[in-house]
């Protein structure tokens, strides 16, 4: 009486077929297994970064470190941005692992900023930098994405100024000369008659830029060359500025109606690269890493492009912008900041390891005195021999500032949205003039600009009480 | 005799305890969780600020979120009312006797559902590319005038989307459809055709009768997957796609929660999609109901 319910789970047990306790017993003996066996955390200190082509330059560099200082041997960790950024944050505010270096794009740090400064994983290195004289080695513009509320959390890899790369060949033989160009309007005129070819349907066969609607990259550059762009410098939102509102419409201008004279021919895909090598595409704005991805994507067009500076908005205006980047940085948990700063400093102050990134990715480094080294003036097939390291370089000190913020990339998509509406009208209304533009493209600003500041008014920690 | 009755009434539990823990750890806390998060403005766990009602009162007014749930209302309708129709369509005529190949047609049919989302998103967005797509190809070559240029993913955004869930859903409806569709009582069919019945009386007053459950549990499924809608836009578009057209509710969560961080917003927002789906499921059982009845 007393064991009836033994008896009852006795009985069930038995109900079960041989392969269920096959299995329990497999779970049971792994389990005890994998706690008696515990597998040892991998040794060494771990440094993280998004970019093959970054990675592929240090590797040597690192087997170097590892040999001269195993006591500070690194492991490299190649993970994509978005998987990087979660990592990171989950890391920085739940106290998963991290790496003790990481390299960080700059599209990712403005979430690490979204938080109270106490929450923000990493170290700030400007006293660091400071003290050991680093800080006045590095390009000043280059330090703004990096840079919250005063602190320094990163060392800039990178200046990634923009230039105008153009088809040389073709501009060249339509006896266009490029050295007349100083403006956007200039570029326009100018170039103007390699428009004239047209196919069986009176399309042009050729279009001055790589520009269109939805083209977030080219937009924000062209906003922040002309001096606008999503926040200002201090970091307060500027989405409705009169500058934003004349660099959209003239965008739109660019690229509709029958005096357009842009064409979409993506980055990085076969149907743009088409397009640049059939000569469809006249110009497109170029940084410099993007310089390095045509060279190993596109080589047949080595020899018959050439660069120059962006044509400006204005006569004497800022004849250059810039594109992406990235930083590399201390977490806070990071088990050896020590040993994790004299790694940063072996690989970012290294003049061998700027040539070395140079040479495969085309990248300038943010180290001022790197500057002057021989293979930034060297002739560069590719680019008709033009010394493109020294034609980017002669642009680096003016790029313009940036700053980083958790609503970046949702304030940029409401200006990219703000830019499509534009069109919409234009073709909707048939006003294609920039001028005419004007008024829709302020009503369109002001609307990003109020939905983006909604949900930042609604954000405490983007308060600036907060 | 109470002995007895009170160890056997522990033994049910005793076996029903893995079951319950795992349920409460995975299910009942974190809903109580985000009962709070929704309550709250965080930025991770230890960051903290509550706001009361402040993210639902927000929601009710934000833009985006309406955009997402109008995008989402349209992609839905356009699942329910063009998909389940084409469904039970392709099962009424595979469901011919007489037709020849039926389980290569199904299979035919079936197919398109057996590849993941995120495969169909790819496929369609080298369809529906500008000069090099297939679309405009094929478009271009019969018709000459026709813009090799023409930018769907830019001008039909939703139909765009409402296509490429047409080619992978389709044929899984349409499973649901036939396996109804051979539970029809051949005799009743047979009885009213003996009647008079035309094929049109035939399929209005004893087919579609006899389906009418699995008609409508398809439609809760349909509106449930449609209303959960992320990664066919968020790959075909690359993102909420030309003025937010292509934002769902789903990936509006997702940006909030998960780009600019804010869990406690994304939560209020979760919340709300839960209150409709539950809405949906409730007005399902509710007519079924009515029905048995």
């Amino acid at each position: 009486m007393r064991n009836r319910p033994l008896v009852r789970i006795h009985r069930s047990c038995r109900a079960y077929s041989v392969g269920i306790w096959v299995l329990l017993f497999v779970a049971v003996l792994s389990s005890a297994l994998m706690v008696v066996f515990r597998v040892a955390p991998p040794a060494g200190l771990s440094f993280w970064a998004f970019a093959r082509n970054h990675l592929e330059a240090y590797n040597p560099m690192v087997a170097e470190w590892n040999r001269k200082h195993p006591e500070m041997a690194f492991r490299t960790s190649l993970i994509v941005p978005a998987a990087l950024q979660r990592r990171l944050l989950s890391g920085f505010l739940s106290g998963t692992p991290v790496p003790d270096v990481v390299e960080i794009e700059r599209s990712i740090v403005g979430s690490v900023f979204g938080g109270p400064e106490e929450d923000i994983g990493l170290i700030d290195l400007g006293p660091l930098l400071a003290a050991e004289g680093i800080l006045e080695q590095l390009n000043p513009p280059s330090l703004s994405p990096w840079t919250h509320q005063g602190k320094l959390y990163g060392v800039p890899h990178d200046v990634h100024p923009v230039l105008l790369a153009y088809r040389a060949d073709l501009v060249e033989a339509a006896g266009i000369d490029v050295n007349r160009i100083a403006t956007w309007q200039d570029f326009a005129r100018e170039m103007a008659p390699l428009m004239a070819d047209r196919d069986s349907q009176g399309r042009p066969r050729r279009y001055l830029l790589n520009i269109w609607e939805t083209n977030r990259s080219g937009i924000e550059a062209l906003l922040r060359q002309a001096g606008g762009g999503t926040f200002d410098a201090d970091g307060r939102l500027a989405i409705n500025s009169e500058i934003n509102a004349r660099v959209l419409a003239t965008i739109v201008s660019w690229t509709t109606g029958p005096d357009r004279i842009a064409v979409d021919a993506p980055e990085m895909t076969a149907s743009g690269n088409q397009l640049r090598l059939d000569g469809t595409v006249i110009a497109c704005l170029l940084p410099d890493w993007l310089a390095g991805i045509w060279k190993s994507d596109i080589p047949d067009l080595a020899g018959k492009i050439k660069l120059m500076p962006l044509p400006a908005w204005e006569p004497g205006g800022r004849r250059t912008s810039v594109s992406g980047g990235s930083m590399i940085g201390i977490p806070k948990r990071s088990r050896d900041p020590a040993a994790a700063l004299a790694f940063i400093k072996y690989l970012y102050l290294n003049p061998q390891l700027a040539e070395l990134v140079f040479r495969t990715t085309n990248i300038i480094p943010a180290v001022r005195s790197f500057w002057d080294l021989p293979v930034f003036s060297e002739p560069d097939p590719f680019f008709s021999g033009q010394p493109a390291g020294q034609l980017f370089i002669a642009q680096a000190g003016d790029v313009p500032l940036r700053v980083s913020t958790a609503f970046d990339e949702f304030a940029l998509s409401e200006v990219v949205n703000a830019t499509q509406a534009l069109k919409n009208f234009a073709n909707r209304t048939g006003t294609y003039d920039a001028e005419d533009l004007l008024p829709e493209a302020q009503r369109q600003l002001a609307r990003a600009h109020s939905v983006v500041a909604g949900q930042m008014a609604r954000n405490v920690f983007s308060r600036p009480d907060s | 005799m109470s002995r007895q009755s009170s160890t056997s009434a522990w033994v049910p539990w005793l076996f029903l305890t893995p079951f319950l823990l795992t349920f409460a750890v995975f299910s009942i806390v974190p809903l109580g969780q985000a009962v709070i998060l929704a309550a709250q403005q965080t930025f991770g766990p230890n960051t903290t600020v509550f706001v009361g009602f402040d993210n639902f009162r927000f929601l009710a007014t934000d833009p985006l979120f309406w955009t997402a749930v109008r995008n989402t209302t349209l992609y839905a309708a356009g699942a329910v009312f063009l998909q389940l129709p084409l469904s039970l369509g392709l099962a009424l005529l595979l469901n011919r006797p007489n037709l020849r190949g039926r389980m290569i047609f199904r299979a035919i049919f079936f197919a398109p559902s057996l590849v993941g989302l995120v495969f169909v998103a790819v496929i369609f967005s080298l369809i529906f590319e500008k000069r090099t797509g297939l679309l405009n190809v094929l478009l271009h070559g019969l018709i000459p005038a026709f813009d090799v240029e023409f930018p769907w993913l830019q001008e039909y955004v939703l139909p765009a989307l409402i296509i490429a869930a047409l080619w992978m859903f389709t044929g899984f409806n349409m499973v649901y459809f036939l396996a109804a569709l051979q539970n029809v009582s051949r005799d009743l069919e047979d009885a009213a055709t003996v009647d008079g019945a035309g094929p049109w009386q035939r399929f209005r007053h004893v087919i579609l009768p006899a389906i009418r459950p699995v008609g409508a549990f398809v439609v809760l499924l349909a509106l449930i997957g449609s209303f959960q809608l992320f990664e066919l836009p968020w790959i075909l578009l690359a993102g909420p796609g030309p003025e937010n057209r292509g934002l769902t509710i789903v990936m509006y969560l997702y940006q909030i929660g998960f780009v600019t961080n804010d869990l406690g917003y994304s939560s209020a927002v979760g919340w709300m999609l839960a209150f409709l789906l539950a809405s949906f499921a409730v007005a399902h059982r509710f007519f079924s109901r009515k029905e048995q009845y």
